[in-house]
């Protein structure tokens, strides 16, 4: 089986003159490989590649109802930004450490790295894409660019998925209560003034 | 993560009935904040996850008479923001509030908080440990800035759990159902040292999980209290943390429970500290006097020495709260 | 500041603030091609081993998978991986836990991390160092056969060292230690490569699309054309996203082996350990100073760990931000297997800042003079410290009125001789930021409806760089900010910028476009007088009109001129070396003095940032709502530093243990202060409209003022970083609580 993947594989000509073969057999990819003669497509058969165990889902996302069907290790976040191409959702550790993921589900801040989809069947998600689904930004967003709370913008969809599941329960929150109901949101330009001035004035 | 089934449980007899077809391959989960990690970093790798949150009813806080039911299901938020929980559990209440933060309190249910799996860096790291069957612990020669001070050998971990000193401290149960049937045990002996099971942190078999939380009402004049002290104010494990509550009639102390995290493989109950107040006033002298027992059987590794002075700064200071 | 600005020194929104806040910006990650493939890395788990073998036929024949790199079939040279083109694309042998050892193309991200678990390598074990100490023991395992330390030291010497202790009244002496700490920029590394026909297209995450054209183009042996770099957006770097990268190599040899797009993607924790953060260092100060609190003497010797290759020069700032007429200063480079030192903001001055400003308070502290004092007695004056004339300095302003805005001479007294376990403090440091101006390029076009489009090779990574730069073009036209679009991020549509590193942007580039708006307006205004039939020198350009100066009052819409233009009048500048001083013997620096309240409870080890106050002299302010962004974010990085952040590695098996946020513990909001950042907005001849550089600035002195708050409070000087609870805890209970570890040797 090896032996004949090698065999198709046969380097470009430019490498076995320039002798980049090592011991081992195998075609050495070297910068010279990369000449401005590329080898033309060599017929191959590749092995067949299907998602497995593929589960029906449907999900609710910034008002509009999809049919999915989900391998069961596929988060919200990946469904989110692969599939239905919102990928104003950031994944910064796939680990539920730093919040560029969050969105609301159910009326309420998430890791969507942190949910498999296919335990969301049926579920209500709003992602920073749905924040302005309406035309108009939200207040949060016009608040966001005028206190210049994105510097890189990564942590951005995520602070302001927190922000807003905070106003929709809190409408007038005190600085510490932005600063706690943001505690798991990262920002790493460390913009956290900025962001904080800027819920508080969509508050007001 | 490596392929898996995800099996929707609809019953608790279901659940345990799934785990138990599928021996050794099968894990329950609830929120997965700690479980889907643990598979995202190939620490678990089960082929089957029998996912709990559809069976009904278990995510419920009920009053019963003498006690208050938590269902295993029971979001963490929902617990810091109970009014009926914050009347008769502080403790309780303030620990659920300074866990992680308010995206894992949201799912992260009371179930998974009890059942996480330590975070210690070698059991999360490319280290095959004790814990993972391997053939020891790293911590003693390694890095042990954050490893137990208590209950420690042969492995060092340190129980994560916020919400487990506190409902320790509160003299809470545990109902585990599995596939031979259900039993319920005092939660302090839910847990269990490396010396007992050195894989495991908790009694529960294969096939058993969390059904229920019982919390007694406290007698009158009881107060409690969880203070929990971390090096970052947000999303972080505690490095010493403690729960207390102390029931005190004519100015005396007549009961006292003080159970610590951070410090000990197991949520650790100080009986040195209950026993330097039992009997006397809470005041100053007594609370710095209950801190110090606490910290005479500790024995810190290289680098964490520093615990066993802010054990006993914080069970005093959580002490003084309760005068 | 006697110049009159339109558009600058104001209070701006981003240009682009709208995508950003939206979803709309697209990052690397975000960009999705027909076919595309996924590629993760396989990485070496030992911190030193030669590569005996890899068997990837399992992983090859796993359905799904496309193609495995490793250092048996792929032998290109990542040349930015070392200083000395000693780091293969792939290891052997590898020199750190995390170096790439091979990587997996798949149909998808599942598929390829399966399959690197199907890639059998034959290690053949190596003994390695992991630290400074380890590294310079004689019969060290080696790193390199040249040995341990970088043959080329750094050395800087002014006067007569010898003769300067001579006259000092007293001798200081103290040695300083900081630790490794990684970017942790929020955006994981992930690169996108695609092919047409010969010609390689990368989606790059990137702070200088030109630097990463240049690398990948050099490495894979590509003329420069046939190498297209785009970033539009990008999450953060802080310093690590300067160069091309190996992920970016990686990502176009998949992508030709494939013939299919590749993105490689990193997870945080190989983002952690495989690319690089601040190195750590070892720095022995001796400092003569006289009775009248002059300094005669300084002498810095240093060790800078770089780990595994040297990737960045390894320097420390310190002793020239002190008027000494003597200094000598030498920093040995040391190699380890360990994860790669090089740039984070500032990369040599929060920790070098940190050792010299301890040091300095504590001869103030032994003159019984009060820091602020001693530093407007001593901070650098007229000159630098090669003697040179600066060419502006408002240090002690930014000294002065940082001071009064922190209420330090009450503060300090307030918080002298306390008692109980709650303890205050504020402490300060000083800091320079080179200010050095280079080449860059620009293009605009003024179209025939009088709007503009500016064409400039920046990378927006959040410092603002596309709106700095449509500002400055702004003014230097005389037209509105509304009236000018942005092209950027793009090799094919836009000319050179160096990068945005070095807070250089603003400077080098900012030049290019003032001299292509000059090209502009003096098209415009020589087609205007002829369409006008009025004389060249009586129009100027203002307020986005052409004006009469001969007649006042009377004024003409550009597009009035240039409608009937079938194209645009274009202007391309490429500047050679422009002008910042050095022409005529000068230096040019920015400055800043940082101040630090904090409470720290002596009983918990808990430190709490309670105010900090910024002052700055970076000239001319271009944009003051994003400076002050830059500012504020770069003291909270700053604090981390100084309180928190360290990656911890395993003494025995050098694996990185911490290698994740919540481990690495950046600063987080409810501790993070309001940050009060003032501007000194010195007259400086040289740079765009005056401006000097900030960006990293903002971090340099944050540390220094941190830990010398925390003495104040708490009268224990820690001379190790970070300043954690344990550290001070052990300091405020010494040998009470230590015993015999359990002794349970490993293995």
């Amino acid at each position: 089986m090896k032996k004949e993947k090698q065999s198709r594989k046969k380097p470009a000509k430019g490498v076995t003159r320039r002798g980049f073969l090592t011991g081992m057999g195998t075609a050495v990819v070297s910068s010279a490989v990369l000449g401005p003669v590329l080898t033309s497509t060599q017929a191959e058969t590749l092995p067949p590649t299907r998602p497995k165990g593929l589960e029906d889902i449907s999900l609710t996302v910034n008002g509009i109802t999809y049919s999915l069907a989900v391998e069961p290790r596929w988060t919200l976040a990946e469904v989110l930004r692969d599939h239905l191409g919102l990928t104003g959702t950031k994944i910064g550790c796939n680990a539920g450490e730093c919040g560029a993921c969050t969105v609301i589900l159910e009326g309420k801040a998430v890791y969507s790295c942190s949910q498999l989809a296919v335990w969301l069947d049926g579920k209500k998600i709003t992602t920073v894409e749905g924040l302005a689904s309406s035309g108009d930004l939200d207040p949060l967003q016009r608040a966001f660019i005028e206190h210049d709370a994105a510097q890189c913008g990564y942590c951005t969809s995520g602070q302001l998925m927190s922000a807003k599941a905070l106003l929709s329960r809190n409408l007038h929150p005190s600085r510490e209560d932005v600063q706690r109901a943001l505690t798991g949101n990262l920002c790493r330009c460390s913009n956290y003034n900025g962001i904080v001035e800027a819920v508080l004035a969509a508050s007001k | 993560m490596k392929a898996f089934a995800n099996k929707n449980a609809t019953s608790i007899r279901e659940a345990v009935s799934l785990l138990a077809q599928h021996p050794g391959k099968a894990l329950p989960i609830a929120a997965g904040s700690d479980l889907l990690g643990e598979m995202k970093d190939g620490i678990e790798t089960p082929e089957v996850l029998v996912n709990l949150k559809t069976i009904p009813g278990l995510d419920k806080i009920r009053q019963q008479s003498g006690a208050v039911s938590i269902g295993p299901l029971v979001p963490v938020a929902e617990v810091a923001e109970s009014q009926l929980l914050h009347t008769h559990f502080p403790a309780f209440v303030e620990a659920a509030a300074v866990i992680a933060s308010p995206q894992i309190r949201n799912v992260g249910t009371v179930g998974g908080n009890l059942c996480q799996r330590p975070r210690c860096w070698y059991y999360r790291g490319p280290f095959r440990c004790l814990r993972k069957g391997g053939e020891f612990c790293y911590a003693p020669m390694g890095e042990n800035r954050y490893h137990a001070i208590l209950g420690g050998g042969p492995s060092f971990i340190v129980h994560p759990s916020d919400l487990a000193p506190a409902l320790i401290a509160l003299d809470a149960k545990a109902r585990i159902s599995g596939s031979s049937g259900d039993r319920t045990i005092p939660l302090e002996q839910f847990f269990v040292l490396p010396t007992v099971n050195v894989q495991r942190e908790n009694i529960l078999r294969p096939d058993e999980i969390l059904t229920e939380i019982l919390i007694p009402l406290p007698a009158p004049g009881t107060r409690s209290t969880y203070w929990k002290q971390m090096e970052r104010d947000a999303w972080d494990f505690a490095l010493v943390s403690v729960a207390a509550a102390i029931r005190q009639r004519d100015g005396k102390v007549e009961q006292a429970r003080i159970v610590m995290g951070g410090v000990a493989p197991i949520p650790w109950r100080s009986h040195e500290a209950e026993a330097a107040l039992i009997g006397r006033p809470l005041d100053a002298t007594t609370a710095a006097q209950a801190g110090d027992k606490a910290m005479e059987p500790a024995q810190p590794l290289r680098d964490n020495a520093y615990k066993v002075a802010l054990s006993r700064a914080i069970i005093r200071g959580a002490l003084l709260r309760l005068i | 500041m006697s110049r009159e600005l339109q558009n600058l020194s104001k209070e701006t929104p981003r240009i682009d603030a709208l995508e950003r806040v939206t979803g709309q910006a697209h990052y690397a990650e975000d960009i999705y091609l027909p076919g595309m493939l996924f590629a993760r890395v396989l990485r070496s788990p030992l911190p030193h081993a030669r590569i005996r073998g890899i068997d990837s036929s399992a992983a090859e024949a796993l359905p799904g998978v496309r193609a495995v790199l490793h250092s048996k079939n792929c032998d290109v040279i990542w040349s930015s991986g070392d200083r000395h083109g000693r780091r293969r694309l792939f290891a052997d042998p590898a020199r750190f836990v995390g170096e790439a050892v091979a990587a997996v193309a798949a149909v998808d991200r599942h598929t390829a991390e399966e399959a690197l678990g199907l890639i059998r390598v034959d290690y053949e074990e190596l003994p390695h160092v992991l630290t400074i100490e380890d590294a310079l023991r004689e019969g060290a395992p080696q790193v390199f056969p040249e040995g341990n330390i970088e043959e080329e030291v750094l050395r800087f010497e002014t006067g007569n060292i010898d003769e300067g202790f001579r006259q000092a009244d007293s001798i200081y002496e103290g040695e300083f230690v900081s630790q490794y700490l990684n970017n942790a920029q929020m955006e994981r590394r992930v690169s996108l490569a695609q092919w047409d026909g010969d010609r390689l297209t990368v989606w790059a995450s990137t702070q200088g699309i030109y630097n990463c054209q240049k690398d990948i183009a050099h490495d894979l042996k590509l003329p420069l054309g046939k190498v297209h770099v785009i970033c539009h957006y990008m999450g953060g770097g802080f310093g690590n996203k300067n160069q091309g990268y190996d992920f970016d190599l990686t990502a176009a040899l998949l992508a030709r082996k494939t013939r299919r797009p590749v993105r490689v993607e990193f997870t945080r924790h190989e983002d952690f350990i495989a690319v690089h953060g601040r190195w750590s260092t070892q720095q022995h100060y001796r400092i003569g100073y006289k009775k009248d609190g002059s300094i005669t003497a300084i002498h810095l010797k240093a060790y800078s760990n770089m780990g595994a290759y040297l990737r960045s020069h390894g320097n420390l700032q310190g002793p020239e931000n002190y008027s000494s007429p003597n200094i000598r200063s030498e920093i040995y480079r040391v190699y380890t297997n360990r994860s790669c030192s090089a740039n984070f903001r500032s990369p040599p001055a929060p920790q070098g800042v940190f050792a010299i400003d301890s040091a300095m308070d504590e001869i103030a502290e032994r003159l019984q003079m009060d820091p602020v004092e001693f530093r407007l007695k001593n901070a650098i004056q007229d000159f630098s410290a090669d003697k040179k004339p600066l060419t502006s300095n408002g240090l002690r302003d930014c000294i002065r009125r940082g001071a009064e805005a922190i209420g330090w001479a009450e503060k300090r007294r307030q918080y002298s001789g306390q008692s109980g376990s709650i303890r205050r403090g504020i402490g300060m440091g000083i800091g320079t930021w080179s200010g050095g101006l280079g080449p860059s390029s620009a293009e605009i076009k003024l179209l025939p409806d009088g709007s503009v489009k500016l064409m400039v090779g920046v990378t927006d990574i959040g410092t603002g760089a596309k709106t700095t730069m449509a500002l400055i073009a702004a003014e230097a036209l005389g037209l509105p900010l509304e009236s000018i679009s942005v092209v950027w991020g793009d090799t094919d549509q836009t000319p050179y910028s160096p990068g945005e590193s070095g807070s250089r942007t603003t400077g080098d580039t900012g030049l290019a476009v003032i001299e292509a708006a000059k090209k502009i307006r003096e098209q415009l205004l020589t087609q205007a007088a002829a369409h006008l039939k009025v004389r060249r020198e009586d129009l100027a350009l203002r307020d986005g009109k052409i004006v009469s100066s001969a007649n006042p009052g009377q004024s003409w819409s550009i597009a009035e001129v240039t409608a009937t233009n079938i194209d645009a009048i274009s202007a391309a500048v490429t500047t050679q070396q422009p002008d910042d001083g050095s022409k005529s013997g000068k230096t040019r620096l920015s400055f800043t003095a940082h101040f630090a309240e904090v409470e720290v409870n002596l009983e918990t080890g808990k430190v709490k940032v309670l105010r900090f106050v910024a002052a700055h002299d970076s000239g001319t302010i271009v944009n003051k709502l994003t400076a002050r962004s830059q500012v504020q974010g770069a003291v909270t990085q700053g604090l981390g530093m100084a309180l928190r952040e360290e990656l911890i590695w395993d003494g025995h098996s050098a694996v990185p243990v911490n290698n994740y946020y919540h481990g690495a513990k950046p600063m987080t909001h409810p501790e993070t202060p309001q940050i009060e950042v003032i501007f000194v907005e010195t007259e400086e001849p040289y740079g765009p409209f005056g401006a000097k550089k900030l960006g990293e600035a903002g971090m340099v002195p944050t540390v220094a003022a941190v830990a010398n708050a925390i003495y104040q409070a708490t009268g224990i000087r820690f001379r190790e970083l970070p300043i954690t609870p344990d550290k001070i805890l052990i300091a405020m209970n010494p040998s009470r609580d230590r015993k015999e570890a359990v002794a349970l040797p490993p293995g």
